[in-house]
């Protein structure tokens, strides 16, 4: 296993040398307040730096028995992802490579990054908040440790954030989407964080989602979920049939409208809608037993009146 | 039957829909966006390991096993998500391009891949 890891740490260096072009614009985020860590407590120190920036009051103190582990001296990456979604924020993963860091940087959202402060064989792991980047001496600045304004020189940084793994992510308000956010991103983090978020948020979310990606399958079918657990069955069965007209060959889409327009009580429809699922769907498919379960569930019932008003399809 | 005993009927019969849709939306026959989610990481995965399995050099490797692709990539389709992990936080250090397999060989991720889909078992001891 070892070869793997040392070659690739070759390989990432020599990329690490290419020109960073959007590196010349990005400000300094001076209003992020910092939180000076004490002990081992890192995590809970770069964790309120984050929050607070996003307009959540809380301290290091706070979090540190949401975060910090006695026994490692230290916090894990998921609690404080976690962490982030009991604050009612949504932790949005940054992807791994410093372009998409410091786009983060530029777009205002300070970013926190683990670092490997030691060697690979060696590790000292260390979290800490990128919050800039002097274009004039080329230094990367972070609220790190017990600095309020440490400066790191570029490559040096890349090379402690790449050893760890080029981890970091931004605590963003879930109703605002970053003009960074991907869909694909953007709606894996949402629906990692439904639990936790008020409905009026994920009103918000959801509305900003289909406004911003209005024709993308992944969000209108999540969207159409969301309508369909809300037992908005109007809207969810508007949305399902928009996935449907994006990508006819969405099992998933084909099945979960079936249910809708089975609850509609249209019945006709809504066994057709089951039979295409069922036709798109491999015998060894992961959603085959899903759409069996529909389809038999559909058959077995009583053909009986169906109001034309809602059932449109027949 | 009476204008207003239809009414009454109506509006039972409206009651009744309604408590099914609320019981219906919880079933697990409405695929959810975590298993949606899952699904699609899956699917991603094994794409994947089927475009590394797709390589000649790949190929020549695992001929050289008495295995060949199409049955590995069958092989592989019935791991579990575990057992994908474990595979592909190996590729995961693959640089785009598989430009990995110059520096250590094809042998190697050959062997890893026999290893998980349980043709060999050579690392079992480590």
């Amino acid at each position: 296993m070892r070869v793997f890891v040392c070659a690739c740490a070759l390989i990432a260096g020599c990329a690490g040398k290419a020109p960073l072009p959007t590196l010349a614009t990005v400000p300094e985020l001076s209003e992020v307040p910092f939180f000076a860590q004490t002990d081992y407590q890192c995590g809970p120190a770069a964790l309120a730096t984050i929050l607070n920036a996003a307009a959540v009051a809380v301290t290091p103190a706070e979090l540190v028995d949401a975060v910090y582990v006695e026994g490692l001296k230290g916090s894990l990456q998921p609690e404080l992802t976690a962490a982030t979604r009991r604050y009612g924020l949504l932790p949005l993963p940054v992807a791994p490579d410093p372009e998409s860091l410091f786009a983060e940087v530029a777009d205002g959202r300070p970013a926190l990054i683990l670092q490997n402060l030691g060697v690979r064989k060696v590790p000292v792991w260390h979290y800490s908040v990128v919050v800039g980047f002097d274009a004039g001496t080329g230094d990367v600045i972070l609220r790190s440790g017990t600095e309020k304004r440490r400066l790191e020189p570029l490559r040096r940084f890349l090379k402690s954030w790449e050893l760890a793994g080029n981890w970091a992510f931004v605590a963003i308000d879930a109703g605002t989407i970053p003009a960074t956010a991907s869909a694909d991103v953007y709606m894996r983090a949402l629906v990692g964080a439904e639990r936790q978020l008020s409905d009026s948020t994920l009103a918000r979310a959801y509305a900003g989602a289909l406004a911003r990606w209005p024709d993308d399958p992944f969000v209108l079918f999540l969207a159409a979920l969301r309508e369909h657990t809300d037992g908005q069955l109007a809207s969810a069965a508007r949305l399902y049939r928009e996935v449907l007209a994006r990508d006819p060959d969405h099992a998933a889409a084909h099945n979960n409208l079936a249910n809708v327009l089975f609850e509609q009580g249209c019945r006709t429809e809504a066994l057709q809608q089951a039979r295409a699922a069922l036709d798109r769907e491999p015998p060894d498919g992961e959603f085959h037993a899903a759409i069996a379960d529909t389809l038999r569930e559909i058959e077995e019932s009583p053909p009986g009146p169906q109001d034309p008003a809602l059932c449109p399809g027949g | 039957m009476s204008r207003r005993k239809i009414r009454q009927l109506v509006g039972v019969l409206c009651c009744a829909v309604s408590l099914s849709c609320m019981q219906t939306a919880a079933r697990a026959d409405v695929i959810g966006a975590e298993q949606f989610i899952n699904t699609l990481d899956r699917q991603a995965t094994l794409d994947r390991i089927d475009a590394v399995l797709a390589r000649s050099d790949v190929q020549r490797e695992l001929e050289r096993y008495g295995v060949d692709s199409a049955e590995a990539s069958e092989r592989v389709a019935a791991l579990n998500d575990q057992e994908l992990m474990l595979l592909t936080d190996k590729l995961e250090e693959l640089p785009a391009g598989g430009s990995l397999l110059a520096v250590v060989g094809v042998t190697f991720i050959v062997i890893l891949i026999l290893e998980l889909v349980g043709v060999i078992d050579i690392f079992k001891k480590i």
